[in-house]
């Protein structure tokens, strides 16, 4: 007996996800930690015995918080913003933070390099306006590589801030103040609070986005600034390796599960206060 | 005036082209109860909004306790507000929810506690203070709402139509519940409601409003008696009012021809004038013979309405500014729609007013 039969309507959409996702994931995973001689942790013991590729974890994990904080930074006004503005300007102020995303991610990496090339527009600019003798060297800079992945990921964060800013009722603010609650006083007890699950959503995103970004760090650093996602993909296509690359992608996977379960268990401590 | 403990002085606010208020002054005195009744875009809610400090007046000033507050931002003004479907801090409990203010004010929480006890008590919530707020039902979180602004004790209460998220049912002794317990705290209190019936029962004065204006302020009683004017009678009560024209005046009293008769009435209008007369639904009477001092009228039924402890009776008019309901204690026998009847109210109750 089933006592509900419209759950039947997931099935499919499980099924294709088990198939395509859970499925390469769990061989992925036994692949980590299968050799030719049977079970061992040797891929795990190569990658994180070698400073090597824990530096490059290290900068991935680095990339990914400075991508994340400073996303949040931008972001979470912004939504304010979006959620606040009325009429054509909510039109304007969503076109300017949403086109990006139609835009393909390798034409926006490719774009940052046309402004920040040593003959780019940012250099043509500062020039002209006698702010720099010189050209200054910009592309392949983490400098640039930050202000790209900020550029590629910030709608990422202001989305999922924006859906819950939008819901917040706007008296709520007031009725702090007709209680005496200063503005900062009512942002950190009622706003802040209110607003949690939106930054732990986008944080969540942006973090497992950015700590597995690819295209954006190899086309604003070239080869120079491995990421744990270009090690992967050296591993598996260049070293046929796939002990290691297998190993690199748990390590990923975790380092992302970390944050999203770490994310959402700060917001319900601070949202039971 | 000494005693006013709220002065509002010219107060007006535009916002874009439309003058939301215009040159408005109020004045309530300590304890007072003053409701301000008005439809929707009276600006009664603007009214409300500026005196807390959520909007800033463009012209006129706002005291309390004879300090000039009009410059002051809503946090500093100690001015309490009950909002319309209460605007309760729904990632909070009950006690939290009464308690923020005083924690926002800095009260240490040693001095805090016994305070949200007390408050909790005052409006019998004791036992759910650590319940969600998003738990409890509309009647209880109007509750919180009033413990939350009083707590802070506050020089002024605002409330917002504070009724209207409640059912017909609820609303009644909510609002007798709510009167009595502001008045053992000894509060002033300003209500906004369009809801006459509501403003009749809470209030000790009532400010009609009408475009950004005070149309009239006075007692329940003598708003309905002697509105000041057509807007105020239409807005407060259900009356029978005919167009007509003065025919004849002198030793203030006017005669007024309608269309169902000739209509005696207190007042001084040049004959010749276009007025409007009008009496109050349970004035009149059905009688053939009526005692002196009486005006009388013929009339038909349309309609009939029972509403339990009286019975509405419309009568037949043609659409336009005639509008006619009479009100009885009993229905007398053989009356129904389409019946012939015979109208009689004291001259003394009778009022007119300029035609529109």
């Amino acid at each position: 007996m089933k006592r509900d039969p419209l759950g039947l309507l997931a099935l499919p959409g499980v099924g294709y996800l088990a198939l395509v996702f859970l499925a390469p994931l769990l061989l992925l995973l036994w692949s980590s930690v299968r050799g030719p001689e049977g079970w061992t942790l040797d891929g795990y013991v190569r990658l994180l015995g070698d400073p090597y590729y824990r530096g490059v974890i290290a900068a991935s994990l680095q990339l990914a918080l400075i991508t994340t904080g400073g996303a949040l930074l931008l972001g979470y006004p912004a939504a304010f913003a979006l959620a606040r503005a009325r009429g054509g300007w909510q039109v304007v102020l969503f076109a300017l933070i949403f086109l990006p995303l139609t835009v393909s991610i390798i034409v926006k990496s490719f774009g940052w390099g046309i402004v920040l090339r040593r003959d780019g527009i940012l250099n043509w600019a500062l020039l002209n306006l006698g702010l720099i003798e010189r050209p200054v060297r910009m592309i392949f800079t983490e400098g640039a590589l930050y202000a790209g992945m900020i550029n590629v990921f910030l709608p990422f964060m202001v989305l999922p801030i924006f859906a819950v800013v939008r819901m917040l009722d706007p008296r709520l603010p007031d009725a702090a103040a007709t209680l005496g609650a200063s503005p900062w006083f009512s942002f950190r007890r009622v706003t802040l609070p209110l607003s949690l699950p939106g930054v732990v959503a986008g944080v969540s995103l942006v973090f497992s986005l950015s700590v597995a970004a690819y295209v954006t760090p190899s086309l604003l650093m070239g080869d120079r600034y491995m990421t744990m996602s270009m090690v992967m993909a050296k591993a598996f296509l260049n070293l046929r390796d796939w002990q290691l690359g297998a190993a690199m992608a748990a390590v990923l996977l975790a380092m992302a599960l970390a944050v999203v379960v770490g994310a959402a268990a700060l917001q319900r401590r601070l949202g039971g206060r | 005036m000494n005693d006013q403990h709220l002065a509002v002085r010219g107060a007006s606010k535009r916002f874009g082209t439309a003058s939301v208020l215009d040159d408005l002054s109020l004045a309530v005195a300590r304890g007072e109860f003053v409701s301000l009744l008005g439809p929707s875009g009276c600006g009664k809610t603007t009214l409300l909004r500026c005196i807390a400090g959520l909007l800033r007046l463009d012209a006129g000033s706002i005291a309390v306790a004879g300090r000039d507050i009009s410059a002051l931002p809503a946090h500093r003004r100690n001015v309490g507000v009950v909002f319309q479907n209460y605007a309760l801090f729904p990632h909070l409990t009950v006690a939290q929810n009464i308690g923020f203010g005083l924690r926002a004010q800095g009260v240490r929480a040693a001095e805090a506690a016994p305070r949200i006890a007390e408050a909790l008590a005052l409006v019998r919530m004791a036992e759910f203070a650590d319940r969600p707020v998003t738990a409890l039902s509309g009647g209880q979180q109007q509750r919180v709402a009033v413990a939350r602004a009083l707590v802070v004790r506050p020089t002024l209460l605002l409330l917002d139509e504070p009724f209207s998220a409640l059912d017909r049912k609820l609303r009644e002794t909510m609002q007798v519940e709510l009167k009595h317990l502001l008045r053992e705290v000894g509060i002033t209190a300003i209500f906004v409601t369009h809801d006459q019936e509501e403003a009749l029962v809470v209030s000790d004065r009532i400010a009609v409003m009408n475009a950004g204006r005070i149309e009239q302020l006075a007692d329940p009683a003598t708003l309905y008696q002697r509105p000041a004017s057509l807007y105020v009678l239409d807005f407060v009560g259900q009356s029978m009012r005919l167009g007509g024209t003065v025919s004849a005046a002198g030793l203030g009293e006017v005669t007024v021809e309608t269309r169902l008769g000739t209509v005696r009435a207190p007042g001084a209008f040049a004959p010749g004038s276009r007025v409007v007369v009008a009496v109050r639904p349970e004035a009149v009477t059905l009688t053939e013979t009526p005692p002196g001092g009486r005006n009388t009228l013929a009339a038909r039924v349309s309609e009939v309405s029972f509403l339990g402890s009286r019975t509405q009776l419309h009568l037949d008019l043609p659409a336009g500014e005639d509008r006619g309901v009479v009100e009885l204690p009993r229905l007398p026998p053989g009356i129904g729609p389409g019946s012939a009847v015979p109208l009689a109210f004291p001259i003394a109750d009778t009022m007119v007013f300029p035609a529109a």
